[in-house]
C-alpha cells in the first residue's frame, strides 16, 4: 500500500477540517456531525484517523491548560 | 550684607550643581550596567578603566554644562548641547554592549554545537534516483536535512513545505552558495527508492530523498540523534513512526551547525541560514 499522494493528502486535511469545524459549532457532539465523520473516515488512512483523533484531543487539552491553567490531580503522589 | 547673600547664593548653586552631578553619572552608570551586564572581567572590553572612564567623562561634562564654581550658567544652547552629547554618549555605549552580549551569545551556541558533534561518522545511503551517496558526497555544500517518512500525517509535509520555502528565500540572494535540501527516511522498511522518488516530487525540485537498508539508515539517524519508533500495526499493515521533529543545518564541513524545530517561520529558518553562511569560518584541519 503506497503512501498518499500530495492530492490525497489536501483531501483528507480538507475532509478532517470540515469534520473539526462540525465539531467546534455543535459543541463536541459527535453525534450531529455523523456525516462529516464518514467522509472524514473515507478520506483518511485509518492510521491517520486514529492519530487525528488523538491530536484534537491533545489540542483541546493544551486549549484548557493555557485558558484555564494546570490543576494536578488531588491523588497526585508524593515526588 | 549684599556681597554675603550673592555667597551664599553662589553656594547653594555649586551645591546644587554638584548634587545633579552625582545624579547624572549614577543614572548613567545603572544604565550602562543594567543594559551590559558589565561584570568587569566577564562582559569583554568593558574593563574597570572603562567604566572609571566613563564616570569621569560624564562628571567633567557634566561640570562644564552647568558652569561650575560660581561663574555664570552656560547659556541654554550650550547646555542643551552638552546633554545631548552625554545623551548620545550614553545611547552609544549601550548599543555597543548590547551587540557585543548577542555576539558572545551567538558564539557560546556555535560552541554548545560544536561541542554536540552530532553527524559524525559516514553513512552509505541511496538516493531517490538510486544513486549511492555517501556523506562525503555532501562535503563542500551548505544541506539543510529533515528526518521522517512518507506515511507521515500531517508533519513531515508541513515540516518539508518550510524547508523548500526557506530555500526558495535564500535562492533569491545571489550572493549566498547553494543550500542543498535533504530528506533521509526514518522507515526504510516501507520508503525505497520509488517511494522516496514520489514523495519528494511535491516539494522543492532539488529536494533529494534518501533510504537504505534498515541497518544503514539506523546508522545515519542515530549520528544524528534522531529518535525514531515504528508504532503498532493496524490490520491494513499501517503504522505510524513516532520521530524527532528537526530540520539540521550542516556546514560545507559536514559539521552540524544548527538546528530549527517546529515553531520556526521559513524567514527564520533562511535568516539564520543567511547569518551562517555569512560569518562561516573553516574550521582548521
Amino acid at each position: 500500500m503506497s503512501a498518499p499522494s500530495m492530492q490525497e493528502r489536501k483531501a483528507c486535511w480538507g475532509a478532517r477540517d470540515d469534520f473539526w469545524s462540525c465539531l467546534e459549532a455543535q459543541g463536541e457532539d459527535a453525534a450531529r456531525c455523523q456525516e462529516l465523520r464518514l467522509a472524514f473516515e473515507a478520506r483518511c488512512p485509518q492510521q491517520w484517523v486514529k492519530y487525528f483523533d488523538k491530536r484534537r484531543d491533545f489540542l483541546k487539552y493544551k486549549k484548557k491548560l493555557e485558558s484555564e491553567g494546570f490543576h494536578p490531580p488531588e491523588t497526585a503522589g508524593k515526588a | 550684607m549684599v556681597t554675603v547673600t550673592v555667597m551664599v547664593m553662589v553656594m547653594m548653586m555649586m551645591m546644587m550643581m554638584v548634587m545633579v552631578m552625582v545624579m547624572v553619572t549614577v543614572m548613567v552608570m545603572v544604565t550602562v550596567m543594567m543594559m551590559g551586564n558589565v561584570i568587569p572581567g566577564v562582559t569583554p572590553g568593558v574593563t574597570p578603566d572603562v567604566i572609571l572612564g566613563v564616570i569621569l567623562g560624564v562628571m567633567a561634562v557634566t561640570g562644564v554644562t552647568l558652569g561650575g564654581g560660581g561663574r555664570a550658567p552656560l547659556p541654554l544652547w550650550q547646555r542643551l548641547a552638552a546633554v545631548a552629547v552625554l545623551g548620545g554618549a550614553a545611547a552609544g555605549a549601550w548599543l555597543h554592549l548590547r551587540a557585543r552580549r548577542e555576539q558572545e551569545r551567538r558564539r557560546r551556541r556555535a560552541r554548545e554545537l560544536r561541542a554536540l558533534a552530532l553527524g559524525q561518522g559516514d553513512f552509505e545511503l541511496v538516493d531517490h534516483t538510486g544513486r549511492p551517496r555517501r556523506k562525503a558526497d555532501f562535503l563542500g555544500q551548505w544541506v539543510l536535512l529533515y528526518f521522517g517518512f512518507t506515511h507521515c500525517p500531517d508533519v513531515c509535509p508541513d515540516e518539508l513545505e518550510k524547508l523548500s520555502r526557506a530555500v526558495e528565500l535564500l535562492e533569491g540572494d545571489a550572493a549566498l552558495p547553494p543550500l542543498q535540501p535533504l530528506f533521509v527516511t526514518v522507515d526504510p522498511e516501507r520508503d525505497d527508492v520509488a517511494a522516496v522518488a514520489r514523495y519528494v516530487r511535491d516539494f522543492h525540485p532539488r529536494l533529494l530523498g534518501l533510504t537504505g537498508s534498515p541497518e544503514q539508515v539506523r546508522a545515519a539517524g542515530g549520528a544524528y540523534r534522531v529518535y525514531a519508533r515504528a508504532g503498532p500495526k493496524d490490520q491494513d499493515g499501517d503504522y505510524i513512526v513516532d520521530h524527532t521533529v528537526v530540520i539540521y543545518l550542516l556546514g560545507p564541513d559536514g559539521l552540524f551547525l544548527d538546528y530549527y524545530g517546529r515553531a520556526k517561520t521559513p524567514a527564520q529558518i533562511a535568516d539564520s541560514v543567511r547569518r551562517h553562511m555569512q560569518t562561516y569560518e573553516p574550521l582548521p584541519d
